[in-house]
């Protein structure tokens, strides 16, 4: 049921992408294949090292396939691109320039609006992720969670096509970690866009997915796919509700087989996942 | 209320001229060397006169050798760190040329250079250099591989990658080179001086060696530090200037 219109959808045609290093070649991708849905949050998780980063560098066009196919929209990705934007776990925020120059740096590279349109949208948007006060501020005099919300910004004035979050509130305490996801729920819930979220956290996965992919270990490729019925908006409420409760046992179920396969593969306690795991 | 770093700050200072009039006073061996004191003295004998003209004239050699060095090593530090052509181009001849020791160049700078004001600019520029093409190239090859991509996402061409991202990020790792640069400049300028016999700082040293007026020696050498450790903080003061956005300055 695919509408032809749909803007965003990206698709994984049996990909495979290999990292050579100086002895060894290691395969990352291995015949890969899916498909994120347009106007979807879509959330990939699996274990440590199964690429998911690659996936996001392939998506952005920082990477090429060294077979298969990339597509967006039906297109194969030629290269980085504005529609196609990233929100790194480590801050890629210039750290020369303000808050507002950051977010105002997309609109002036490709001009694509006029700067006073430029500036107003940047106004909102910093407000709107709650920066308002922090417009002049560099990134170093920023906290963690404050850079996270200026690079959303920063991505979002731009209207991507896709937007690619790649384990972005990693490494945050919990209490931070909460109000981001909160924010970033608002933000898709209102916009209706394209949503890649890669995570290694399940509860956070199913707390914000549409639609979640489970990888295998590498050579990886999909384990497999749930659709997420949970209602939006989704609130704090839903992490007790029963359904989310069986989503999450059986996600919890299918990431423990790869994960003692990597344990047992990698001959040491490769423990990726962090919520509630027994061996 | 006595701050009590300061105080710590003034007592291992205090120690070290103790140790120092011990030594010389009580021991054997190093009755020629002045005592703090004697040094002390010799500050109220100072041509003021003569002492800044010397000081000027270092100054002078220095701030050449040092521009130069930067006109000269600071585009070479970026091609070879931006470029993979010009990488392989001048990278060889640089790391080739880079172990032999700027003193070692003296004999040559003879017979290359007609006076010997530009022979003491060539070494100093010598010094200079080295330490501004290698902090360069690497801070501009270090830069991190996310910030280009984050900036190629958002439409930036090619020049405008190298003005508006890689050299802002590599600035921390250039100051750095310039800071090093200008010490070796120094160290340079003082060599060169000992022997030329034209002026400056290190000739004022080495003429009172010759005359054994060694408290004047060790003012000197006093001076020559304090002078050096003014360059270091002036680059630091136009590096705070250029790189506002680290929480350090």
């Amino acid at each position: 049921m695919v509408d032809s219109n749909h803007k965003g959808e990206v698709v994984f045609e049996n990909v495979t992408r290999a990292v050579q290093t100086k002895k060894t070649e290691t395969i990352i991708l291995d015949h890969c294949s899916f498909v994120i849905e347009s106007g979807k949050l879509t959330v990939l998780i699996g274990p440590s090292g199964c690429g998911k980063t690659t996936i996001i560098n392939l998506i952005a066009g920082y990477e090429k396939p060294d077979r298969g196919k990339v597509l967006i929209d039906g297109k194969p990705v030629a290269g980085p691109d504005r529609e196609r934007l990233v929100v790194f776990q480590e801050t890629a925020l210039f750290p020369w320039l303000t808050c507002y120059d950051n977010v105002m740096f997309g609109p002036l590279a490709t001009k694509v609006m006029t700067r006073e349109e430029a500036h107003e949208q940047a106004i909102n948007l910093l407000e709107k992720v709650g920066l308002g006060d922090f417009l002049y501020k560099y990134p170093m005099q920023l906290s963690g969670g404050m850079m996270r919300r200026a690079e959303l910004a920063r991505a979002l004035i731009n209207r991507p096509t896709v937007m690619l979050m790649d384990e972005p509130f990693r490494g945050l305490d919990a209490m931070t970690r909460e109000l981001m996801q909160e924010y970033y729920l608002r933000l898709v819930e209102e916009s209706h866009g394209t949503h890649l979220f890669v995570t290694s956290e399940i509860e956070e996965a199913i707390f914000l997915a549409d639609r979640l992919i489970i990888m295998t270990n590498k050579p990886s490729r999909v384990k497999h796919a749930l659709d997420i019925d949970l209602p939006r908006p989704r609130i704090a409420s839903v992490l007790r509700s029963k359904r989310y409760l069986e989503l999450k046992a059986l996600t919890l179920e299918i990431l423990h087989e790869e994960a003692v396969k990597a344990s047992m593969a990698s001959g040491k306690a490769d423990i990726a996942i962090d919520s509630g795991l027994r061996t | 209320m006595a701050n009590w770093t300061t105080v710590r700050r003034i007592m291992s200072v205090l120690l070290f001229l103790l140790a120092w009039t011990i030594l010389v006073q009580f021991t054997g061996q190093f009755h020629q060397i002045p005592t703090p004191a004697a040094v002390f003295a010799a500050l109220f004998q100072l041509k003021l006169g003569v002492i800044f003209t010397e000081i000027f004239r270092s100054f002078v050699r220095v701030l050449c050798g040092f521009l130069l060095g930067l006109l000269i090593g600071f585009p070479i530090g970026v091609a070879i760190g931006y470029s993979r052509i010009a990488n392989y181009l001048l990278f060889p001849a640089v790391e080739m040329v880079r172990p032999i020791p700027p003193i070692a160049w003296i004999p040559l700078t003879v017979l290359f250079f007609i006076n010997i004001e530009s022979q003491i600019v060539f070494l100093t520029f010598y010094g200079a250099f080295f330490p501004i093409v290698y902090n360069t190239m690497g801070g501009i090859s270090e830069v991190d591989i996310r910030l280009p991509r984050a900036a190629m996402s958002f439409g930036i061409n090619r020049m405008g990658m190298l003005w508006k991202i890689i050299l802002p990020a590599a600035m921390p790792q250039i100051f750095t080179g310039m800071k090093v640069a200008i010490g070796i400049t120094w160290l340079m300028v003082v060599a060169a001086e000992m022997i030329a016999s034209k002026g400056g700082l290190g000739y004022w040293v080495w003429y009172h060696h010759t005359v054994m007026e060694y408290p004047m020696v060790i003012l000197g050498m006093g001076i020559i530090g304090l002078c050096g450790a003014l360059c270091s903080v002036g680059i630091d003061v136009i590096g705070s200037h250029f790189m506002k956005w680290r929480n350090i300055f």
